[in-house]
């Protein structure tokens, strides 16, 4: 019998174990944060203590931040919060980039119904943005700008600063999802000059279901959820007290993050430096680009990406496609479309995402395992006509 | 740990349907020490028939939820969670629309009365899914179906099921040797009540869904209204009712799909006694109607013929001609490459074509092919 191995941290990731150990004691803050009395007390000091714990991971005042209950909410209440009190309310263009979340991607387009209009930033087969386009896109009716930090897929790194001073000198407001970031590289809101960025728990060997959206101070934000007072009125209901606190307790381990991301990036090269010499047929997406340490987007020609990712899970390997959908629809990934990929590249791609747990044994496993399925499958390929298929 | 991959016995990819035969089927392979894949076949958007459109049932605006999608998907998830096996949905409606859909709509508008059933076992179990059993590295593919597989020598034979009622034999003989091989019937020798009792006693949480009967894509409104909603207009032309043999126009019909041979009821025509469909001319878009006894016939031909073992001439078969028959003694009179014809020793009501004849000899499935 042999470990699973886990390649696919940009889904989620396994709660890191320190913070494991803590749970059980965090557990009997019980208490409504907003309480007076002393239950409250417990819970409400962990929630102090996380907000604090990751305005200083991201460089921002505590008060800047509002919980939600993770990166897909943070997303639709930058959007959606954002725009009806925007300071220049006139303008109704949002312009974001071609391989967005689906939670900006179709948050964007769901304010069209509201008389905004979408433009789309292209993005390249590299991971490139085009910023002459944006360039031509901003104009004096862009409202808001909104750019991924770090790409979920491809895990290529956008340049958010010189884009958010581009959107500046126009007037627009910047969000920045900065959920795939976390935990991962530094973030640095103040740096990055956004007024508004996303972020997530679960990315961060963290629990599911707590996440938060920075808001420059100043900045009016609309809430989504009405109710009681908390979060200073921009995200009612009673807090996720445990799920909070964890991921003000990771935002606390910056060293660890840093020290992963070194051993992750050398990780990653050479598992990809491997790949590349022992199998053929095989391009990595925006190799020499800035990208994220832990992740690889690959396309292995002829190789169906849902067959290999079947293969390489009943050998104990995680890992996802440019096609995955539970539902059993192979469509393929609309990002990787967006960057000009064909629709069979698309499926035939693969996406690999290290994290903390990983080994070298993981590594030299894995390739091992999907040098064998690629060679295996590319045989039935050329060997059995595929007569059938329509 | 991770321990998938040990059995000795070898690995199966196992289809799952979400209904209670194959759900067993899996759970008995699991039992008898196989590795197991469960996989369902996601063959057709049942999002347009599931629910009634007047109601507003289905959503078309992005962002908007549905509330009606079929839930097979997920009893089958939700068993092979139980018993612990990988579970995964492969796409196949590309296929399906291509082999069954198409074939089916194609098959009433040349007057015919097609089996789905089959061309979904011939062209998407056995052939899409089998391609999907080769690249997974298992050694065989089940299904739940009711039905017998036994070995002789290196022969493999279909011997029909231990359930009369529930034997599915007719719409499996299209499987060639080399196929069979790979295929396993857990629930073959066990009759439905069987089945539904060890679904009980397994805890499976389909133990007692429904039996899903007729034809999966085909909702309430009928094959007829599916075929309306799927064809262009202009290909359902109106024709004439005529009386058989005098030729006596008796009234219209609105498309030769509205017919199947040998039907009595929703003809449209009051005649004082009771017409059958006679016959269905696909060139002059006539329906001939008449007297019961002109629906008795003695001969058939069948095409795209498959035999599992080797017929010949003079050889006597009880032929089935439809799923419910009981089957008939016939005759092989002459056989031209894949195309043999047949006579019964008594008149058969209503031989239809595009419906398969499937020989038997005893419980012994020999082969079949199509009605012309």
């Amino acid at each position: 019998m042999l470990k699973p191995v886990y390649l696919d941290h940009n889904s989620t990731t396994p709660l890191d174990a320190d913070l494991k150990l803590q749970l059980m004691d965090w557990i009997e803050s019980w208490g409504n944060p907003s309480s007076i009395h002393w239950a409250g007390r417990g819970p409400k000091a962990l929630i102090r203590n996380a907000r604090r714990n990751l305005a200083q991971m991201i460089g921002c005042e505590p008060l800047e931040i509002v919980f939600t209950s993770g990166g897909s909410e943070a997303n639709n209440l930058a959007i959606k919060g954002l725009l009806p009190v925007h300071p220049r309310g006139e303008r109704k263009r949002i312009l974001i980039s071609a391989v967005e979340h689906p939670s900006v991607f179709k948050t964007a387009h769901a304010m069209t119904a509201r008389g905004y209009q979408v433009d789309l930033i292209p993005v390249n087969r590299d991971g490139r943005m085009d910023l002459e386009r944006l360039d031509q896109l901003l104009s004096e009716k862009t409202a808001l700008v909104s750019v991924m930090l770090a790409n979920n897929e491809t895990g290529h790194l956008f340049p958010v600063r010189e884009i958010a001073k581009k959107a500046h000198e126009a007037g627009a407001l910047v969000h920045c999802d900065a959920v795939q970031a976390l935990g991962k590289i530094p973030v640095d809101v103040r740096e990055l000059g956004v007024d508004a960025a996303s972020f997530s728990g679960h990315k961060f060997y963290s629990l599911k279901g707590a996440g938060a959206l920075y808001v420059r101070r100043g900045m009016n934000l609309e809430s989504l959820i009405h109710g009681g007072g908390q979060e200073r009125g921009r995200r009612a209901g009673t807090e996720n007290t445990l799920s909070i606190a964890a991921l003000g307790f990771m935002c606390a381990r910056w060293e660890k993050v840093g020290l992963e991301a070194d051993r992750l990036t050398r990780l990653r090269d050479e598992m990809e430096s491997r790949i590349l010499r022992e199998i053929p047929d095989v391009t990595i997406s925006g190799r020499d680009g800035n990208r994220l340490p832990n992740t690889s987007n690959m396309n292995i020609s002829g190789v169906d990406g849902e067959t290999l990712l079947m293969n390489l899970d009943v050998q104990g390997f995680a890992v996802s496609t440019g096609a995955a959908c539970s539902s059993g629809n192979p469509e393929p990934s609309p990002v990787l479309l967006a960057m000009g990929f064909t629709r069979a590249e698309a499926q035939s791609s693969l996406r690999l995402s290290l994290g903390w747990g990983n080994t070298q044994e993981d590594i030299d496993r894995f390739v091992e395992a999907l040098k064998n399925i690629v060679t295996r499958l590319r045989g039935f390929r050329s060997s059995e006509s595929q007569v059938h298929y329509v | 740990m991770y321990s998938f991959g040990e059995s000795k016995k070898g690995r199966v990819l196992v289809a799952m349907s979400g209904g209670v035969d194959s759900s067993v089927a899996a759970a008995l392979l699991v039992e008898q020490g196989y590795d197991v894949i469960g996989a369902t076949m996601q063959v057709w958007d049942y999002s347009n028939t599931s629910c009634d459109l007047s109601k507003g049932g289905r959503a078309t605006i992005e962002g908007h939820g549905t509330c009606c999608s079929s839930t097979d998907v997920d009893d089958a998830r939700a068993v092979a969670d139980q018993l612990g096996i990988p579970f995964y949905v492969i796409n196949c409606e590309a296929k399906f629309q291509a082999y069954v859909i198409d074939d089916f709509i194609g098959s009433y508008l040349e007057g015919r009365t097609p089996i789905p059933c089959s061309n979904c076992n011939t062209y998407l179990k056995f052939d899409h899914l089998l391609q999907k059993m080769r690249e997974l590295e298992c050694d065989y593919i089940a299904t739940g179906h009711y039905a017998r597989m036994e070995r002789d020598g290196d022969r493999y034979k279909l011997i029909s099921s231990a359930d009369n009622i529930k034997d599915q034999t007719y719409f499996l003989f299209t499987l060639p040797q080399e196929i069979l091989r790979h295929i396993l019937f857990p629930v073959g020798h066990l009759t439905k009540s069987d089945v539904r009792a060890l679904a009980e006693s397994k805890g499976l949480p389909v133990a007692r869904k429904k039996d899903s009967t007729g034809i999966c894509f085909i909702g309430p409104g009928g094959y007829s209204s599916f075929i309306e909603q799927h064809v262009a207009k202009d290909l359902l032309k109106p024709g004439l009712l005529k009386l058989y043999p005098s030729g006596e126009v008796l009234g219209e019909h609105s498309g030769i799909h509205n017919f199947t041979y040998g039907q009595r009821k929703g003809i449209g025509v009051a005649a004082g006694r009771p017409l059958f469909v006679i016959k269905i001319d696909p060139a002059t878009h006539e329906v001939w109607l008449g007297d019961e006894e002109h629906l008795f016939s003695k001969n058939l031909t069948v095409r795209r013929s498959n035999w599992l073992t080797p017929i010949r001439e003079g050889e006597e078969y009880s032929v089935k001609i439809r799923f419910q028959h009981r089957g008939a003694l016939a005759r092989v009179k002459k056989i031209r490459g894949d195309e043999v014809d047949v006579e019964f020793l008594e008149s058969q009501r209503a031989i239809t074509p595009g419906q398969a004849a499937v020989f038997y000899s005893g419980r012994q499935l020999i082969g079949g092919g199509w009605i012309q």
